[in-house]
């Protein structure tokens, strides 16, 4: 019997799953979070799963580890001392950025400060030209005279980005060569390497947040094998990466900046996972903790990925605001609504929900803290969706009273409502922004939210899935079991897998197709590379494909490519699979446009692993018998509070079934179902609501 | 009444959504980059009476409320109940929408059991509009391009062929303005289907009661914003470069309990060139700086610019008459946030930024590859943005246009245009206890051995971008070239193989007094070599010891105490 663990660091807990392959096991911890040592809960909580499920270490394949530690190193701008080597005229690139503001009326907008500032980016003299010609000759003496002076200022990073590298790296390699060996121990990135994409601003910066964490990256990483081989686990430590694969350590000290969305992704895996596992190949994963609400787009059973995101946002939910970086990522859409989401109005006298939050402390006005501020955990109290004497498990008790004061002087009396209307407004306020950001989102990739059921869970999600689903028109609900530890289930479905990219923009019609093989093959062999160290050669599968546009149009969409040797005979299959998924977007095609392939890329991975859940257990007699009380909650659709059955999810087993409305309560969330829908427990203990 | 109150604010998120989708589906499919990366579009939806009632947030002040206005022309042309289902109105009118023949605006109306309960409208940049392309050169509007009066593009769902085959006939990129006119009818489709079915969700025959409380309350909103202001008459002059000579813009803002006026009267008048603005364009971006200064989270809607009056002489630069030539209508257009800002300076000396280097450098290269092939290049460059109390003005930051750049190995790639440097220029930002934004400097040369055609339409070179509250002016742009030639802004001028041509924008003003800034503060400018040596020294009062590291105390303490006893 061998098992598999999935650990998941959060901000408060360190999560952790173990499952077994033949399917019977899934055990769940939880450890508090260390802070200043995140590897030691890791270590401690394998400990304690080991230790009570009778588990021996050596029967643990391997680990798979999922972190936001290098968000936040990012974020808190607690990296390493970061210079950037580039092309002589080009060091303000970075700070150059976009030349725009992404708010057209904040007069007080801020642009994320550069990783390396302007007396650490240092020019060499070379030019190479967009077709890959060298223009200028690398003047070597101009990069060791670099040397003496970053060692002389302390840089402990090197950031190399030379303008279209991408298209020919020989310079930028020969700088990485002559910077390695006058500095040794620096930490050095390329950006040939990290991300061989054209744009210089976003190569730059990608290059620039992969060093600035790398440091951090390989002595933690580092400290956590050697933590485990003492624990005698000898299984491999496989690390979450953005994009929803894992990698080995090796990997992922090379590239960190890889790593750094893998919290997210693996909730996302996980709802895959479950969609696959009880037939729902498209669904949309509604995911809301306490200040933030997420929610994932997952067609034929995976989540789309998107080609960069932005780190280090200094306004958190705009667009534009952060750092570009150029690496494939699980595709979210975020809105600042969670548990803890500030509510106010506006000058207007509209109500506003975040993306202000009260945090943890003072945290909500229920908790009792001198939060004086309602959130829209007050309003979802108010309402009676949350138990004031079961929050958290029964954890904490949380004050209904001040909760109803809070909304009434910020909402109701402004607004001459009653405090429950008011807090119904609360509620339905982030249940309209999180659909409507939902909508955005499917309507962008040609989908139907309609038609996708819901997967909800994190704290929050439970409680809002309902009135979510309700304006989306979702048909369904799953609310699984243990909706708490979902990101650590998740990491256990995710395959070793690694991307690559190569930039050449050509014409489909005047394709230079032996470039493009051997620019393919290339990718292929260091997947390979970087694979077998982990798994058996044979067991590696390639998935190529190609960022095409139409000639002139900006935004590039992902079309799937053959395997084997390409060949003119190839570009009307890939002009016709991109028409296809134009118009599955937007509806039709435009006559006559020759199309542009911009980039080609290569994933390489691994097996699946398959996340096998336990089947429950089957529901003892009645239902009835689950239902642990009634209480007063507000019912929207009659707009009125009523008294409601309040059941307990660890009674309800396979086959259960009952009407709504109900409350159904498990120790990390509550599932409301605050209006008429069938509820049944499926054989994987998951609660499936139906309209 | 209580539920409708909140009632009210799940209907008024659904419109804004709703007009968020329409600009995102219109984003996603356009042919022409300044629209879908920059977001030079705008999207909104009005009621049966015209009131605009939501309006998408894309980056165009240009498009304000112009788009507003542009719905009752409309509606003098076609009254609404002579509107048919499947019917769409286009126009490029400068004079009713937003100041030029390339914006071309188009406007759906919405039908549900038959009556027209709503319009969707969305203006966008096209690509071409015949004539000489865009640019400053016209004597008259005729020579623009195409003038496209308020027509049926459709007629009760079929494409009026006519006017698609004359449009097709005068545009040079057929493909991309016929594209893009496609996503423009497209988008209103989108956002209609998004309104018919949210009016089905809540059984609303019409939005009128909605549209009257979203007004309604705008309004008085943005009339108590201007009632907190003190009454009076403010008033600011600002000049810029021009053509041949300078012009000028003269501004009064008139407080008057809860309305404002901004009057242009003394404004310099129109020339022969196509700079001239209409009212349009010039009541857009006077709204912009005055949402920026007292209200940037009140939505634009009729009601929040009813309050708001802008006037300027028949005639003027700032309220052109037909036919007067409109293309480069942004290069006086963009002065006017700064215009505005400087009027309240005196009542909101802790909301308005000083002034940017407002107008952007739009630089066009033409020339042949080496193959023979002609290329043509156009891009936007932003110099330093004004300092505000509390920031610093941003680097190579486009104000007032919401425009983004173009990276230099995207033209590269995209042309046989070499960039050779593209830096912050030292010293560019205006002195101020908060500096103003650097300009960057920009060398462009063209492979091969051909000669190429260059022209730029800049500003600022003559004419720098004030401060404000004590802080000083940035630097003038300027051009050069290797060889030494003497090239003009403003001029297309052919120059030989090998001629490589330096472009340095101008920097943002400086906010508060020079030597109110933190001495560490000016100490890490000179690190980092946003300000030289010198100029700590002689605008900052700030001495470092030779090795420019570290701060010459005793000699600062000196030299800001001579500064400021001189001053008084």
């Amino acid at each position: 019997m061998t098992h598999r663990i999935g650990a998941d660091i959060g901000g408060t807990f360190t999560d952790l799953v173990m499952v077994d392959d033949g399917g019977a096991g899934f055990f769940v911890e939880k450890v508090l979070t260390t802070p200043t040592a995140p590897d030691a809960a890791v270590v401690k909580g394998v400990d304690a799963l080991l230790t009570r499920n009778e588990v021996a270490a050596e029967s643990v394949a391997h680990l798979v580890h999922g972190t936001t530690l290098f968000t936040n190193a990012l974020i808190e701008r607690k990296g390493a001392k970061t210079a950037l080597v580039t092309t002589r005229g080009f060091r303000d690139a970075v700070e150059i950025a976009r030349e725009h503001r992404f708010d057209m009326y904040d007069l007080w907008m801020e642009r994320p400060t550069p990783i390396a500032p302007r007396h650490l980016r240092f020019e060499v003299k070379e030019r190479i030209l967009a077709d890959g010609t060298v223009h200028e000759p690398l003047d070597e003496t101009s990069v060791e005279a670099l040397v003496p002076i970053l060692r002389e200022m302390g840089v402990e990073a090197v950031a190399v980005c030379l303008i279209h590298a991408y298209r020919n790296d020989h310079h930028e390699r020969r700088v990485g060569e002559i910077l390695r060996a006058g500095l040794p121990g620096i930490a050095l990135s390329l950006s040939c390497e990290v991300n061989p994409e054209i744009r210089e601003y976003d190569r730059a910066s990608t290059t620039l947040c992969n060093v600035y964490v790398k440091g951090i990256a390989e002595a933690y990483l580092g400290r956590l094998e050697n933590g485990l081989q003492k624990r005698e686990l000898t299984g491999a430590l496989y690390v979450m990466q953005s994009q929803g694969g894992v990698c080995d350590v090796a990997t992922a000290s090379d590239y960190p900046v890889r790593l750094i969305e893998s919290g997210p992704a693996a909730g996302a895996l996980a709802a895959a996972a479950y969609g696959n596992l009880i037939g729902a190949k498209d669904l949309l994963s509604f995911d809301m903790g306490g200040t933030t609400a997420k929610a994932c787009l997952i067609l034929d059973g995976e989540p789309l990925i998107a080609p960069e995101f932005e780190a280090d946002r200094k306004y958190r939910f705009k667009k534009g605001s952060g750092l570009p970086v150029k690496v494939p990522v699980i595709e979210m859409i975020e809105i600042g609504a969670g548990g803890g989401s500030l509510v106010r109005l506006d000058a207007m006298g509209r109500l506003q929900v975040g993306p202000e939050s009260a945090g943890a402390e003072p945290g909500p006005a229920s908790y009792g803290r001198g939060g004086e501020k309602p959130t829209v955990t007050d309003a979802d109290l108010v309402l009676g969706y949350l138990d004031p004497n079961f929050f958290l498990g029964g954890t904490m008790t949380l004050d209904r009273e001040a909760a109803r004061a809070a909304i009434g002087r910020t909402v109701a009396t402004p607004l001459k409502l009653d405090v429950v209307e008011a807090a119904h407004g609360i509620h339905r306020l982030v249940n309209e922004n999180m659909a409507s950001a939902a909508r955005i989102h499917a309507v962008e990739r040609g989908a139907d939210s309609s038609r996708l059921p819901l997967f909800a869970f994190g704290g929050a999600g439970p409680v809002h899935a309902y009135g979510v689903a309700r304006i989306l028109g979702a048909p369904q609900i799953v609310f699984p079991l243990g909706a708490g530890v979902m990101s650590a289930a998740g990491l256990l479905s995710a395959p070793l897998s690694f991307d690559f990219v190569r930039t050449m923009p050509a014409g489909l019609e005047s394709m230079d197709w032996d470039a493009v093989n051997g620019a393919l093959e290339k990718m292929e062999d260091d997947g390979r590379r970087v694979l077998a160290r982990s798994i058996d050669p044979s067991e590696i599968r390639f998935r190529r494909s190609a960022d095409a546009r139409y000639r002139r149009q900006g935004h590039e969409l992902r079309v799937a490519v053959p395997d084997g040797p390409l060949g003119p005979e190839h570009a009307g299959a890939i002009q016709r699979a991109f028409e296809e998924i134009y118009r599955s977007i937007y509806g039709q095609t435009p006559q006559d446009v020759a199309l542009d392939v911009i980039s080609w890329r290569v994933m390489a991975s691994g097996p699946e692993p398959r996340l096998a859940l336990p089947s429950g257990k089957p529901q003892q007699g009645d239902v009835a018998a689950a239902i642990k009380g009634q209480r007063e909650v507000f019912l929207p659709e009659a707009e009125t509070l009523a008294a409601v059955p309040v059941y307990d999810r660890y009674k309800l087993g396979t086959g259960a079934q009952f009407d709504g409305p109900a409350i159904v309560e498990e120790r990390e969330s509550t599932v409301v179902i605050a209006g008429p829908a069938s509820a049944r427990v499926d054989a994987h203990a998951n609660l499936l609501v139906e309209f | 009444m209580a539920l409708d109150q909140l009632k009210l604010e799940v209907l008024w998120n659904r419109l804004i959504a709703t007009v968020n989708e329409q600009a995102a589906a219109l984003m996603r499919t356009s042919f022409t980059s300044i629209v879908r990366e920059a977001g030079d579009l705008s999207a909104g939806v009005f009621d049966r009476r015209g009131r605009m009632i939501a309006q998408a947030v894309t980056g165009t002040p240009g498009h304000i409320n112009s788009m507003a206005t542009s719905m009752g022309h409309v509606l003098r042309r076609y009254p609404v109940d002579s509107l048919a289902e499947g019917d769409v109105i286009i126009t490029n009118d400068p004079w009713m929408t937003a100041g030029q023949l390339n914006d071309i605006t188009i406007f759906t109306p919405v039908f549900r059991a038959g009556r027209c309960v709503a319009f969707f409208a969305n203006c966008c940049h096209a690509l071409d509009i015949g004539g000489r392309g865009l640019s400053a050169d016209s004597l008259e509007v005729f020579e623009e391009g195409l003038q496209i009066p308020i027509l049926k593009l459709y007629e009760a769902g079929r494409p009026n062929e006519t006017l698609y085959a004359l449009l097709k006939a005068n545009v040079r990129a057929t493909d991309e303005v016929m594209g893009d006119l496609h996503s423009q009818v497209v988008g209103n489709e989108v956002g209609a289907r998004q309104l018919l079915s949210f009016m089905d969700e809540f059984g609303l025959d019409d939005i009128e009661d909605v549209a009257d409380s979203i007004v309604a309350r705008s309004e008085s909103a943005m009339r108590e914003r201007i009632a907190a202001l003190p009454d009076g008459t403010y008033p600011f002059t600002m000049a810029c470069d021009g053509f041949d000579e300078p012009i000028t813009l003269a501004a009064k803002v008139i407080i008057r309990g809860d309305a404002l006026t901004v009057d242009y009267g003394g404004t310099s008048g129109a020339i022969d060139r196509g700079i001239n603005v209409t009212l349009n364009y010039t009541a857009a971006y006077t709204t912009y700086g005055i949402k920026c200064a007292i209200s940037p989270d009140i939505p634009n809607n009729e009601g929040s610019f009813r309050p708001v009056t802008v006037t300027a002489p028949e005639g003027s630069i700032l309220n052109c008459r037909h036919p007067s030539p409109v293309g480069g209508r942004h290069l006086v257009g963009h002065f006017l946030p700064s215009v505005v800002f400087g009027a309240l300076e005196d009542i909101l000396p802790q909301r308005v930024m000083a002034a940017s280097a407002d107008a952007l450098w739009d630089t066009q290269v033409y020339g042949d590859r080496d193959d023979g092939s002609r290329f043509a290049y156009v891009w936007f460059a932003a110099g330093g943005a004004g300092a505000i109390r509390g920031r610093d003005g941003l680097s190579a930051t486009a104000f007032p246009a919401g425009i983004a750049g173009v990276q230099s190995e995207m033209i590269e790639a995209l042309v046989p245009i070499v960039v050779g440097e593209r830096e912050l220029v030292t010293d560019s930002g205006g002195p101020g206890r908060w500096r103003g934004g650097l300009g960057q400097k920009f060398t462009i040369g063209v492979r091969g051995d051909r000669p190429f055609l260059f022209s730029g339409l800049y500003d600022r070179m003559d004419h720098p971008a004030h401060g404000i509250n004590g802080g000083a002016a940035g630097a003038v742009g300027h051009l050069a070239t290797k060889s030494g030639k003497d090239v003009r802004a403003k001029t297309r001028v052919v120059l030989p193989p090998g001629e490589e041509v330096t472009l340095t924008l101008p920097g943002g003003g400086g906010y508060g007094p020079a030597t109110e800034r933190p001495v560490e503060t000016v100490a890490a400018d000179v690190l980092d070599g946003y300000v030289s040596a010198e100029r700590a020294r002689t605008f900052y009062g700030v001495a470092l010891d030779p090795s420019g590291l570290s701060v010459d105390e005793v000699e600062t303490a000196r030299l800001r105490n001579a500064m400021t006893s001189t001053k008084d």
